[in-house]
């Protein structure tokens, strides 16, 4: 009855997911096409460019704004020529966002369970993408 | 160290967990995982702390409405939980009509009607959330058909256009964790070490409960010191073993609490002695069987007596009675031990405050 648990992944992460992972992730809004109802979201990091697709069909009509930051989230599928797309359930805009806060927040929260699951002997059960 | 379900502290000791008393903010994924105590079902434990509210902010991600309450499903990132969100009455109320909004208002009048509709509106936009929408959520946990559950006491939408409250949050919850909820938290009491109780307080109280369990009418020093020994050896000696140190020797230390605790006693009037020789004989107040008698005897008799038939003996006249009959060492906290043991059983009554008759 409810959906998985959308975990936070960094946007050059997604790429190398497999299908079927719920995740939330973030990027600037590069393009959207509204026949086709994909956007993608870039983000730049350690000096490339990355970019996750992202299906809209569920999320439809949202005001696009292209160059402003977007937060989605949703489940990762396989498409042909675009790899790994995200078939959003939430997507909203927070421009003006603190990205490098951001990161730095998830990078926190990821190490804190790295540090329990190493004290607790990997018992837990999540494992989080490195 | 995971506790396991018989490793529960006892539920009488939950109260001294200041994590009970507050709403935890654990992730979500803990929440789910949090084992039910078995002593109180819905309470729940977290690293042997006694959880039973929750504080949590997530991302609405499922949404069922009814007319009494909201049902959302909230994703913090590590878990998604049901939160059952009741209906205010305020929420509830529709003959204002959903749609119209209140005139402009005179700033000089207060119009308690456009007011509360305002306050009507406002509620119904904090309370009615769409998926995607951010929501915080307080409130007990439940177990309800195998499913966790948050009942909220508090929900309400977060308006977070740039992500700082989530951002914020993501930060605080590990260093709360840190701090507060992966620390292990002593739920033993009357271990010695880690009270803040003086070592008077303390002996007095082993002296107390050593009395009571062993029902003891009457002891000498030497018949305690040893229970006061413990407590000596577990202060920090500096220089244990200099025979020139100036300090006083743990033996020295020991009878000089037990002379600070039989002071206490004896102005309590737990104890008294009954006769002052060098033999130092304290007799238990509440075991002394002989100054029961006494005491009954005395307030008996002058009851009949004309003088005191009316309104009773004063509790200072049988003081000095008792004083003259058996020891003139009653003091006149023993004495109301005794009386107060007496009225309990009926043996006589108070009459006022301070007098005292037989039946």
């Amino acid at each position: 009855m409810l959906p998985p648990t959308a975990v936070f992944y960094f946007p050059w992460e997604v790429k190398s997911l497999g299908e079927g992972k719920s995740v939330r992730t973030f990027g600037r809004l590069s393009c959207y096409e509204a026949d086709e109802s994909r956007a993608s979201l870039s983000c730049h990091h350690a000096s490339k460019e990355h970019k996750v697709f992202v299906h809209t069909l569920f999320v439809e009509p949202f005001n696009p704004i292209i160059g402003a930051q977007y937060l989605v989230l949703g489940e990762t599928e396989s498409y042909e020529g675009f790899g790994v797309m995200i078939r959003a359930r939430v997507l909203n805009c927070v421009d003006g966002v603190n990205i490098a806060l951001l990161q730095k927040a998830i990078e926190g929260q990821r190490s804190f369970f790295r540090e329990r699951e190493r004290k607790d002997g990997g018992s837990q059960t999540t494992r989080y993408h490195r | 160290m995971q506790a396991g379900p018989m490793d529960e502290p006892p539920s009488i000791l939950w109260g001294l967990d200041p994590i009970f008393s507050a709403f935890a903010r654990l992730y979500i994924k803990d929440i789910l995982q949090m084992t039910e105590s078995v002593q109180v079902p819905g309470i729940y434990f977290y690293n042997n702390h006694p959880i039973y509210k929750v504080d949590v902010l997530g991302t609405v991600v499922y949404k069922r409405e009814r007319d009494d309450f909201f049902c959302y499903g909230v994703d913090d990132g590590t878990g998604v939980i049901n939160c059952l969100c009741w209906k205010s009455e305020l929420f509830k109320d529709k003959d204002d009509g959903a749609g119209a909004a209140p005139g402009p208002s005179d700033p000089t009048v207060f119009d308690p009607v456009a007011e509360l509709k305002k306050l009507k509106q406002a509620q119904q936009k904090r309370c009615r959330l769409e998926i995607g929408e951010l929501i915080r959520v307080r409130g007990p946990v439940k177990t309800s058909r195998q499913q966790r559950e948050i009942t909220a006491s508090v929900f309400y939408k977060v308006e977070d256009p740039l992500m700082a409250e989530q951002i914020q949050w993501m930060m605080d919850v590990p260093e709360l964790y840190r701090e507060c909820y992966d620390k292990t938290f002593q739920l033993q009491s009357d271990k010695q070490g880690e009270s803040a109780d003086s070592p008077l307080i303390k002996a007095t109280n082993l002296i107390k409960d050593f009395i009571k369990q062993k029902s003891v009418s009457k002891f000498r020093t030497y018949d305690v010191l040893d229970l006061l020994e413990p407590l000596i050896s577990r202060q920090p000696q500096a220089a244990s073993a200099d025979p020139e140190a100036a300090g006083p020797s743990g033996c020295q230390q020991v009878r000089q609490l037990l002379k600070e605790v039989l002071k206490v006693l004896q102005d309590e009037g737990v104890v008294y002695r009954r006769v002052k020789t060098q033999d130092e004989v304290y007799h238990v107040t509440e075991r002394d069987k002989d100054l029961f008698i006494v005491v009954k005897d005395i307030i008996r008799e002058d009851s009949k007596r004309e003088k005191y038939s009316e309104k009773g003996c004063h509790v200072l006249h049988i003081l000095s009675a008792v004083r003259q009959r058996h020891s003139f060492n009653v003091s006149k906290a023993a004495l109301e031990i005794v009386l107060k043991s007496l009225v309990c059983n009926s043996d006589i009554v108070s009459s006022s405050d301070k007098h005292y008759t037989a039946f």
